[in-house]
């Protein structure tokens, strides 16, 4: 193995080695490095293989466009496909794979595709797997996935955390090199609250890689002086390893921080990635410009990168990319590449100046071939020459690396990510930044500025100018002198004619000239519709190197202006972001907030099961020892509400506090039903309709005092409640006087049912709760034996004798135990959400399963609720349309099976003794079905065609889910107790 | 990522303190208002795209009923008031 | 017969078994506090503001407009509610049991809130005394800036054990510490 480490020079500490493994085999490294650096340091040109192709390919970029050193990081459940060597921090113990090759990097059985190239050119598969079609899905597909790849997703969990933060600031400045940095001191040094983030590990941009001098300084050294500048600003916060990946809405920006991607054993303190959202008051694009590939024959082969690439191996970490390097160049980037080889002892066998005179110059002794193109690599993973073309002669040149440049294109992507296009430059041949307005502008080589001095100076006089829109005083930064630049200019070569192999515009996903020119000839001619029958700029790298010589070479092809092609949409995001950083904390146990009853806990000890409804933990049942399922629990439970007592958390239902002079108006405005008359210590049911007529909520509301009610909603529709009560309060009736607030929350609420009730709640309430004393529907504060104040009030949900004790949150679960040590002796148990829904069902008492959405008061039973003699309720208007009272609606029923033991679902649909299924013949469905151990049968409620009219009619349940059919016998709806005796004791 | 919404009580949130209700600009009929008037108040409503009217709530904050003045294209805001005044302007007016 | 009951507060089973000595960076969940809703009725809201602006011995929370907590120590329970009640123009609604209120301070306090809450707590943009309802880890809170690296969180308690849990995973990289505090 050759080292292509230089003995001196670079960013890196030559004093700190770093091992790290590539496929299996152990390497060196230095702190400082790139995966990518430490590789080519090593010999390791070839890192990666093509998508389609499966052609052997090295890094084209030392930095984050880059389509071919795509590696898997890490092993097991931390292994990250898709890496890009080049921006990959080294650190001890990296563990790096190869991707999509197979049995190994250098003898891959898909590089066989590359012999079939002529026929897979774009489109080759609509084309060619079109029929039969039902083998699209079956066999074509699965076969082309698995030869044509990326990396592989571990199938682990992710051991590591995630978060997601917040920022806040008045200058956002994306990306640190010259011009970042000076935008970021001048704004700093005025006062601003600054953000400078950065993708790469070391913030400096360009001035790690030129080798200019800066102040009489080494570019590195000068930036390393303003970032310590910077980091001693309290105002300016610095953020390394942080890619800010799109612009949104409102000046938010998002990024992402790789807080321990470059440590092999994150630490469990932290996350490995931080998601931010910074809000910005403006914000200044200095992403620097990217080096243009040249699309010549070969281009794609390892050791062929930009000329940008080369002299960042060389003057940031100290790395030859090969003993005998060419370049390949338009433009004066090609000549300061060689001209920095050749100062530090690396062989230039020539410069290949595809423009027929410039005014650059090479080294003395260098080889400049002008007015020539290169036509064809040779070598498979290296290249070991090139041939060339020049005025109709062929040359071959030898050669281990190509370095080569075609001009340069501004990053401007965030800012073309709200809608607005990149902008074509005659004069730069480049898109350029969109005017976007005055919060957001690009400085630097971002906004199409060439040399340093100038980034530098651009970045200061854009800082200076936002921070004086902001309201802060800038002085301009004394710009330094720089030493050594060059002249970055070109002239547009948008593809070299005459190539001897396949020249590529999209390296990842293998698209080459070529196949734009098929895309031209079948029609497919827009640049979005190119982009997709070429797949052009749908890899992972977005097209980063590739978009704009694809509008160039489209435009040439058609003999138009880049200007008339364009570029397709720029979306977010800039680079892949990962599943968990978007995710942040939102994982397991914390992917949704939880909400526990007060009663929890005492739920918990006496052995509830839980189900969630919403957010909720709600107490499903209660087993015993010897119960087999959930069932014998729940019949239990049922029965010994009926025969003696039961206690039920009902906390979650939501309660309203409602005050003022205007709250009994309000209250009838909004409940279809007469709330004026309530006398103040009693409790009314109430029913809410939306405004089309259709029933919204139903619940109790009880006047507590003249002015002042307590409110109690379904448990699901709490928050739906208190929103609908605070748009009609504030936009209908703003000039009512009436105030609310959720006190859901305050109050731990327990309904004690069954014949015993009395008995067992007089032992814990010190007041009188005769029925004289305490009548059904009575309602007002306690006090408890101990003298703590609660609410009570007599309803009931199963048409037993009943009260609901409303105490203080925090002593629910004493007074919960209470009763039932009260009730011990009388046959008390705590019964759950399940046998609630038994006893009501026997009762007919309807939930949200009857009030889907689509059921009137009428549909339900409760028709005479209305008040339609007051002037105005919500809903009143619209809920005598026709529609909504038609002799053929559904109507709540009840249904008994003919066989008692025959099960009938929920959801089952009703049809006519002998119907056959269909939609002309169905006669509605059940809403709530359950076993009642009263009866010793099933029962349902169900919705039917005109159904009071069918009391006594047999139909069929049929569900067809279940392959269940079952006779059953249409009768009222409700099984238990019709007189309501039990309620009146 | 976010959208910002400057409640006049609380100040800038992000959009997931709030819930959209859509088109402000419909009154509610009063009860003697013909049919036509009710169903074009219930059921229609334009699909404008650019500035719109906009209820929103501001439910992760002061829980007040906001009218939101903004693009819905571009979604610059012009304007954000407490919809109880809105409400009040627009009967003044 | 008399009974009594003991009183339970949502993050006992939380809290049991945590480190009691602070850290820096500390929660403090007050056990029982006093937390009233005072609403302004229509035309009130400027006077009962302004009452609620000398009102000694609890500190006022802005909801809303019209909307304000007032929390203070248990000693002052009744006290500070009869207080309350005597402002003409306002409905006074208990809510001791329906929040918890826990207090976050120490030099990361910012930066641990950064990440439960979207607003900016600069100090110039919130400043102490500053308070405001708002999302705190995905629960609607009220959040108060009560010293220069402190704050005041109230949520509702059925979620109280939610946040809480979000609050101290947040706060993992900070050494973020928890306890009762009586007072």
């Amino acid at each position: 193995m050759t080292s292509y480490r230089l003995d001196a020079g670079g960013a890196i500490n030559r004093a700190q080695a770093l091992s790290f493994s590539f496929d299996g085999r152990n390497y060196k490294g230095l702190q400082g490095d790139t995966l990518a650096s430490a590789l080519l340091a090593n010999d390791q040109m070839l890192m990666g293989r093509s998508f389609k192709y499966h052609r052997p390919r090295g890094p084209v970029t030392a930095g984050s466009s880059e389509p071919n050193a795509l590696l898997t990081i890490g092993s097991g459940a931390r292994s990250e496909p898709n890496a890009r060597a080049t921006t990959v921090e080294l650190y001890q113990g990296l563990v790096a794979a190869s991707q999509n090759r197979w049995p190994s990097l250098k003898h891959d059985i898909g590089a066989v595709n590359s012999l079939l190239s002529p026929f897979l050119g774009a489109g080759f598969y609509y084309k060619t797997f079109m029929w039969p079609a039902a083998f699209w899905e079956k066999l074509y597909e699965p076969l082309i996935r698995k030869a044509a790849g990326l990396g592989k997703l571990a199938l682990e969990a992710d051991p590591d955390r995630y978060e997601k933060a917040w920022a806040h600031c008045d200058l956002l400045v994306i990306g640190a090199g010259p011009a970042g940095l000076m935008a970021a001191l001048v704004a700093g040094r005025a006062g601003l609250r600054v953000i400078l983030a950065d993708e790469g590990f070391r913030p400096g941009g360009s001035l790690l890689s030129e080798s200019v001098s800066v102040a009489g300084l080494a570019a590195v050294d000068y930036a390393g002086g303003l970032v310590s500048e910077l980091s001693s600003l309290p105002n300016v916060t610095l953020m390394p390893r942080t890619t800010v990946f799109g612009w949104y809405d409102d000046m938010v920006f998002g990024a992402v921080e790789r807080v321990q991607k470059h440590v092999a054993s994150p630490s469990p303190e932290l996350p490995v990635e931080r998601l931010w959202r910074i809000v910005a008051k403006r914000a200044i694009l200095a992403s620097g410009a990217e080096e243009r590939p040249l699309v010549f024959g070969g281009n794609d082969k390892p050791g062929v990168m930009t000329a940008t690439a080369a002299r960042t191996y060389l003057n940031r970490y100290g790395v030859a990319v090969g003993g005998k390097v060419a370049v390949f160049t338009n433009g004066g980037s090609g000549y300061r590449t060689a001209a920095d080889l050749a100062a530090k002892g690396v062989e230039v066998t020539a410069v290949i100046d595809a423009r027929a005179q410039s005014a650059d110059v090479a080294p003395a002794g260098i080889r400049v071939i002008r007015n020539a193109g290169v036509v064809a690599t040779n070598g498979r993973h290296r290249i070991d020459g090139l041939l060339l073309e020049r005025a109709g002669f062929e040359e071959v040149i030898g050669c281990d690396a190509l370095a080569m440049s075609g001009g340069w294109s501004p990053i401007v992507h965030l800012m073309c990510q709200r809608g607005t296009k990149p902008v074509w430059s005659e004069e730069s041949q480049a898109f350029l930044a969109p005017n976007v307005g005055n919060s957001f502008v690009a400085a630097g080589s971002a906004a199409g500025v060439e040399t340093i001095s100038e980034c530098l100076r651009d970045g200061a006089a854009k800082a200076a100018s936002l921070a004086s829109e902001l309201g802060f005083a800038a002085h301009g930064a004394n710009l330094p002198d720089v030493e050594g630049e060059y002249d970055a200019s070109f002239a547009p070569v948008w593809y070299v004619p005459g190539a001897k192999d396949k020249a590529f515009v999209d390296f990842q996903n293998d698209v080459a000239v070529s196949d734009l020119g098929a895309a031209q000839r079948e029609g497919f001619r827009h640049i979005e519709h190119t982009k997709r029958y070429t797949t052009v700029g749908m890899a992972t790298d977005q097209g980063k190197l590739g978009n704009v010589n694809t509008a160039g070479i489209v435009a040439a092809m058609r003999g138009v202006s880049p200007a008339e092609i364009g570029t397709t949409t720029f979306r977010p995001f800039y680079t892949p972001v990962s599943f968990g950083a978007l995710a942040g904390a939102a994982q397991g146990e914390h992917g949704a907030p939880v909400r526990t009853s007060p009663l929890h806990g005492w739920a918990k000890k006496n052995g509830a099961s839980f189900v969630e409804a919403g957010l909720w933990y709600r107490s499903a049942w209660f087993a015993r020892d010897g119960e087999k399922n959930w069932r014998e629990s729940v019949d239990r439970e049922v029965l010994s509400v009926r025969a003696n007592a039961g206690l039920c958390d009902v906390s979650t239902l939501g309660k309203i506090e409602i005050f003022g002079a205007g709250a009994a108006e309000f209250l009838d405005r909004i409940y279809c039903n007469g709330f004026l008359k309530l006398p103040v210590g009693k409790a009314r049911y109430g029913l809410m309709l939306r405004e089309d007529g259709i029933v919204f909520d139903d619940g109790t509301t009880s006047r507590l005092g003249e002015h002042h009610y307590v409110m109690t909603t379904t448990t699901a529709y709490a928050t739906d409640v208190m929103t609908h009560m605070e748009f009609c309060a504030q936009t209908f009736w703003p000039e009512l006087d009436v105030r609310f607030v959720s006190v859901s929350d305050q109050w731990a609420q327990m309904s004690l049912a069954g014949p015993k009730a009395r008995i067992i709640m007089s032992r814990v309430v010190q007041d009188d709760l005769s029925d004289a004393a305490f009548p059904f529907l009575a309602a007002r504060a306690v006090t408890l034996r101990g003298g703590l104040k609660a609410r009570l009030f007599r309803i009931s949900f199963s048409g037993e004798l009943a009260y609901e004790l409303a105490v203080p949150a925090g002593y629910g679960e004493a007074v919960a135990d209470a009763i039932m040590e009260a009730g011990r002796d009388e046959g008390i148990c705590a019964y759950g959400v399940e046998a609630l829904n038994v006893l009501r069902i026997e009762k007919g008492f309807i939930t949200h399963n009857e009030l889907d959405g689509r059921t009137t008061a009428d549909d339900v039973g409760l028709g005479r609720m209305m008040a339609m003699q007051k002037p105005d309720f919500i809903g009143k208007r619209l809920s005598t349309r026709f529609g909504l009272t038609a002799a053929d609606r559904l109507q709540l029923v009840g249904l008994k099976p003919v066989e008692p033991e025959k099960q009938i679902n929920a959801g089952a649909h009703l049809l006519k003794e002998a119907a056959k299924p269909s939609l002309a013949n169905d006669q509605g469905f059940v809403s709530s079905a359950c076993y009642s151990p009263a009866l010793g049968s099933f029962i349902a409620l169900a919705m039917l065609k005109s159904g009071r009219e069918r009391v006594g009619e047999r139909i069929v349940v049929w569900d067809a889910l279940r392959g269940m059919e079952v006779p059953a016998d249409v009768c009222a709806p409700v099984f238990v107790d019709a007189e309501n005796a039990k309620l009146h004791v | 990522m976010a959208s910002l919404i400057t409640c006049p009580h609380c100040g800038t949130r992000p959009k997931e303190e709030f819930t959209i209700r859509g088109d402000a600009a419909p009154r509610r009929p009063g009860s003697a208002d013909r049919d036509e008037a009710w169903y074009a108040y219930v059921y229609i409503r334009d699909n404008p795209k650019g500035r719109i009217l906009e209820y929103w709530h501001h439910a992760g904050g002061c829980r007040r009923w906001l009218v939101v003045d903004r693009d819905n294209l571009t979604h610059e805001v012009f304007g954000v008031v407490d919809a109880a005044d809105f409400q009040r302007t627009e009967a003044a007016e | 017969m008399t009974l009594h009951f003991l009183h339970r507060h949502v993050l006992e089973d939380h809290l049991a078994g945590f480190e009691t000595r602070p850290n820096p960076n500390h929660v403090n969940v007050a056990r029982r506090p006093v937390i009233l809703s005072v609403l302004a009725h229509s035309g009130h809201e400027a006077a009962v503001a302004e009452r609620l602006a000398e009102l000694a011995g609890g500190s006022v929370r802005f909801c809303g407009p019209g909307e304000w907590l007032v929390a203070g120590p248990a000693l002052l329970g009744e006290e500070l509610a009869d207080r309350l009640g005597e402002i003409p123009g306002a409905s006074v609604c208990d809510q001791s049991d329906g929040k918890v209120l826990m207090a976050i301070g120490g030099p990361s306090a910012r930066k641990i809130l950064a990440k439960c809450v979207a607003a900016d707590l600069h100090g110039d943009v919130f400043a102490e005394g500053q308070s405001a309802n708002m999302l705190c880890c995905h629960v609607a809170s009220n959040l108060a800036r009560t010293g220069a690296d402190l704050f005041e969180i109230i949520v509702p308690r059925s979620f109280a054990g939610s946040v809480f849990e979000e609050l101290m995973e947040m706060g993992r990289e900070y050494a973020l510490t928890a306890s009762f505090s009586e007072d």
